[in-house]
């Protein structure tokens, strides 16, 4: 491997307040795989006024940026996006691209992967450099964990969450390599983002909260999910769900916890009535006391959780609330 | 021989029925059993389910399903809510003389309007004195400048509230031999349902009392002809009327046959779920296997009903088979549940008290012996 | 008349699903008899597609490739509504990941012929890539819009969409033929009727295999994955549980202990 190839590239985003921290948790992890392969980390960064953003990349490990900076690239617009990062993978052909598994990054990554003819894996866990040099993604899946190679096929292609990676630290003294790249003029787009409108989210965000409560399928009906949102809100806890709950309607894809949803890190997670599936499992980082609820004394969950109940949260969940109120009006 | 698979075709008609008692039907059961009241839009849903146009045929504005497909409704429909299928069954009851004795002005005047649910029916033959013993039956008519007079009363009646075109067996005053079945209409004067009755189980279905003073009838209204009424009323009820029961009871029989696996895999005694206990398997292998034999009586008399056949004695086997079935597996869904199977938060307590009605409707557990041995002697 | 295609996954009833686990032991899956059902998105995206051709006039064909038993499936959305439906099936086209997932569906796509709309479930609740339908736009060299919430102009070419995006939603001006992955949130599937599977007596189910499609073999299937497992593994548990004992207003008691313990009660 040529020691000035950039043989891992990441496709930054620029988010609302510089750049989107699952873009430097990226570059960390890049860092890494680059090393490994003793190579550089080269990093794609497309939109408007990107000095900020890109210094930062390069102080989390990025050796080259390679900017397009254009008011067409702002918003995102697929075909545009694909087609630039397509011709800079063509130019530089390097052994791994990574994005994130944000709203921009699970679209473009499969459109720059079909173009290329390569293989993707989504919402991988954990990336790794085997020995090979061939790139280990691994994916949570019936109740493990299994890995996805693309042996050979380039670039090998990646998407992760936020949060799965830690943040690196930013390294101010670190230095690298600045290229601008040429943003076509009059590109014709057949699907045209035209605005991006912001909505209120609502409640405790459940990335910064540090007591989470979760609900599965075992909430029964919308009146069982209610029921575990007051224990939610009198424990002043984020209120996250797995997929079943937002399947069934009461809830939204938002409040998702786990690997193509969102990751969280909080103290004290309560999952209930909810089974322990692993692709929600993992969307729990490093959380001190771990409490399950639930009516099957055969589900997986009390395999990973500190305390068990086995109830019906139907019944536990409105005695424990009103436990709580009882004690907090003494 | 036979192939004893359902069609994919079948299976389809199944997973519709499934989808609508899981989703329309299943949120209105708690309400059902406190209050005693189906819900008010129960007739509308059942109609725009299309659950009504089952059996009657297409060219009268059904879908001419058939009876294998009413079957599949029933047993999916019961499965949620014994009650609503007994509505459902009995509405199809009251639908049938008009399918098989209406002229053709009888059928092009109420079966389009009974498949849309504009129009419900149903069948009223029990009297207080008797059931069991049609002709028994005192509810009279007498000829009046041709047309007829009706006065009577008839009792458990099902929908007798709701139904507004009862199909009534009333005996000639001056003939004791004579029974003629006539079309009795909400807004006929002199006709009203009276008196509701409040059973132990399938609660919400409306079954109740009806009265007749003086009614005057119109000759149009006279179903399956003058003199004929006890061969209609006994068409009717030995096919379809059975045959709804059978939809009942296999509806129910499943759906305590599902309670108690559940309950039997979560519940830990001795450290273990008590479906390791071989009494608690022994009791579900029972209602496995009254299951799977009442499904093929039941499936077996439908389709013989499907190929044009008449097949009273093959339901009065399948609705004895499965009613008494259907009994058993509820008191024994009951017990696997131990202490909480006394507890009304649990639904086999409900499942014990629907299977209690099964047994008397559309002719009693002993009838359906008389029935069956007259039929293996003759 | 407008000519819409859906593709359609069977996948195993998501509500038994999470039955099947990876044996410990043989670190394999178990062969497990799990009913297959529609792809929950994929009957969001059927009904995009019968709500479109109720305000105009439409041919609906349904795709999907699958084992045979997939017909069901193909069936069941010809009975809600679909006008043809077309199976894709081989014993090639198996252990397929989503590029050679998405390059099968294309090839049909275009032997189906000049789709003015092709509608995807955002993403499947088996593989839940959301790869497909973008890499289906990309062989069939068509626009896409991802996670589709709401159709807002559908007249003519020139559509105008609503789509998930970031903490809120975008608006996007996308011009026919294109390709729309839909959310749950787009609408609310019809439920199945007698009377649609009684019309669905009439209508062609095709089977098409590799063949038909016209690529060499090696296109298709695994061989024509770039990605594929090279291991799986069960997860050991990394706590020990301990279950809370007693009568249910004893457990919560002791719960209200380890919250007030752990700084929240």
């Amino acid at each position: 491997m040529s020691k000035d190839k950039a043989a891992v590239f990441v496709v930054a985003e620029q988010g609302e307040t510089g750049v989107e921290p699952a873009s430097l948790q990226l570059v960390g992890k890049a860092r890494e795989l680059a090393d490994a392969l003793e190579s550089k980390v080269g990093v794609v960064l497309l939109g408007k006024n990107l000095s900020d953003a890109t210094q930062k990349l390069i102080e989390a490990g990025a050796d080259l940026v390679f900017q397009g900076d254009a008011d067409v690239l702002v918003p995102y617009q697929a075909e545009l996006y694909t087609e630039i990062i397509v011709k800079l993978m063509a130019e530089h052909h390097p052994e791994i691209l990574l994005l994130g598994s944000t709203f921009m990054g699970r679209e473009l990554a499969p459109l720059i992967a079909a173009k290329l003819e390569t293989g993707l894996t989504a919402h991988c866990i954990e990336l790794e450099v085997n020995p090979e040099g061939i790139l280990e993604q691994r994916i949570p899946a019936y109740g493990g964990m299994i890995t996805i190679v693309c042996p050979e096929k380039r670039p090998q292609m990646a998407t992760v969450a936020n949060g799965v990676f830690s943040t690196p630290a930013l390294d101010a003294s670190r230095s690298g390599q600045i290229v601008s790249i040429e943003v076509p003029n009059a590109f014709e787009l057949r699907a045209q983002t035209l605005e991006v409108v912001k909505e209120e989210a609502e409640g405790v965000s459940l990335e910064t909260a540090s007591v989470i409560v979760a609900g599965g399928a075992g909430a029964g009906n919308l009146e069982g999910w209610h029921e575990i949102g007051e224990l939610a809100t009198i424990l002043n806890a984020g209120f996250g769900s797995t997929r079943p709950a937002v399947d069934a309607g009461w809830t939204e894809l938002e409040t998702m916890i786990g690997q193509s949803g969102k990751m969280v890190n909080p103290e004290l997670y309560i999952g209930i009535g909810l089974s322990g599936e692993l692709q929600h499992m993992v969307g729990i980082v490093g959380a001190k006391v771990m409490i399950a609820v639930n009516n099957d004394p055969k589900s997986p969950v009390f395999e990973q959780v500190d305390y068990g109940v086995l109830e019906d949260c139907r019944e536990f969940v409105p005695a424990l609330t009103k436990k709580l109120m009882e004690s907090r009006n003494k | 021989m036979i192939d004893f698979t359902f069609t994919e075709e079948q299976e389809l008609f199944r997973k519709a029925a499934r989808e609508f008692a899981e989703t329309k039907i299943a949120p209105h059961v708690p309400m059902m059993e406190e209050t005693n009241r189906g819900w008010d839009e129960v007739d509308k849903e059942l109609a725009e389910a299309e659950m009504f146009a089952v059996t009657i045929p297409e060219e009268y504005g059904g879908l001419g399903i058939g009876y294998i497909g009413r079957l599949i409704a029933l047993e999916e429909i019961s499965r949620i809510s014994v009650a609503t299928a007994m509505m459902y069954q009995v509405f199809g009851l009251g639908i049938e003389p008009f399918i098989k004795f209406g002229t053709e002005e009888q059928k092009k005047k109420f079966l389009p309007k009974f498949a849309t649910g504009e129009r419900l029916a149903t069948v009223a033959v029990t009297e207080p004195s008797g059931g069991s013993d049609p002709k028994g039956c005192r509810t009279s008519y007498k000829k009046v400048n041709g047309n007829y007079v009706l006065n009577g009363r008839k009792c458990f009646i099902t929908n007798s509230h709701t139904a507004d075109a009862q199909v009534v067996l009333a005996v000639d005053e001056d003939n004791p031999d004579a029974m003629t079945c006539f079309i009795v209409e909400k807004g006929m004067e002199g006709f009203k349902p009276t008196h509701e009755e409040h059973k132990v189980g399938m609660r919400g279905c409306n079954t109740g009392e009806i009265e007749m003073k003086d009614v005057e009838v119109p000759a149009e209204n006279v179903l399956g002809g003058e003199g004929k009424g006890l061969k209609v009323a006994m068409a009717a009820i030995g096919d379809v009327g059975r045959g709804g029961m059978v939809g009942c009871a296999l509806g129910l029989q499943q759906a305590c046959l599902d309670a108690s696996i559940k309950f039997a895999n979560e519940r830990i005694l001795y450290g273990k779920p008590i479906s390791n206990l071989q009494a608690i398997q022994f009791k579900i292998a029972d209602m496995k296997i009254d299951l799977e034999a009442g499904r093929l009586l039941g499936y077996r008399a439908a389709a013989i009903q499907d190929a044009g056949g008449r097949s009273s004695n093959e339901f009065a086997v399948a609705k004895y088979y499965t009613t008494e079935a259907a009994q058993k597996a509820a008191k024994m869904a009951v017990d696997i549940h131990g202490g909480y199977g006394c507890m009304d938060e649990f639904d086999v307590t409900r499942y014990l008290r629907d299977s209690f009605v099964l047994g008397p409707s559309a002719g009693t557990s002993d009838i359906m012996k008389v029935i069956v041995s007259r039929w293996a002697l003759s | 008349m407008l000519n819409i295609v859906v593709c359609v996954k069977a996948v195993p009833d998501p509500r038994i699903a999470d039955k099947l686990k990876i044996d410990p032991v043989t670190k394999s899956l178990p062969r497990l008899d799990i009913p297959l059902v529609i792809n929950p998105l994929d009957s969001h995206a059927l009904e995009a597609a019968l709500q479109l051709k109720k305000k105009y006039e439409a041919h609906i064909t349904v795709l999907c490739m699958g084992p045979p038993p997939a017909g069901n499936i193909v069936r069941e959305c010809l009975a809600l509504g679909a006008d043809t439906g077309i199976l894709l099936t081989d014993p090639a086209f198996a252990g397929a990941d989503a590029f050679a997932t998405a390059y099968t569906l294309a090839k049909a796509i275009e032997k189906i012929g000049s789709p003015d709309v092709v509608f995807c479930g955002m993403a499947s609740s088996d593989g839940a890539t959301e790869w497909v339908g973008p890499e289906i736009a990309t062989f069939l060299d068509m626009p896409v819009v991802t996670m589709v919430r709401e159709i807002v102009e559908d007249q003519g070419d020139d559509w105008i969409v609503k789509a998930d995006y970031g903490h809120g939603y975008r608006t996007v001006k996308l011009k026919l033929p294109a390709v729309l992955t839909v959310t749950r949130n787009l609408n609310l599937p019809k439920p199945l009727s007698f009377s649609g599977i009684l019309k669905a007596r009439s209508k062609e189910i095709t089977e098409w295999d590799h063949h038909d499609l016209g690529d060499p073999v090696e296109r298709f299937g695994l061989k024509g994955s770039p990605t594929y497992v090279t291991e799986m593994y069960p997860l050991e548990s990394r706590r020990e549980v301990q279950m809370l004992e007693g009568t249910l207003q004893e457990k919560v008691a002791r719960m209200v202990k380890i919250l007030s313990d752990a700084g929240v009660a």
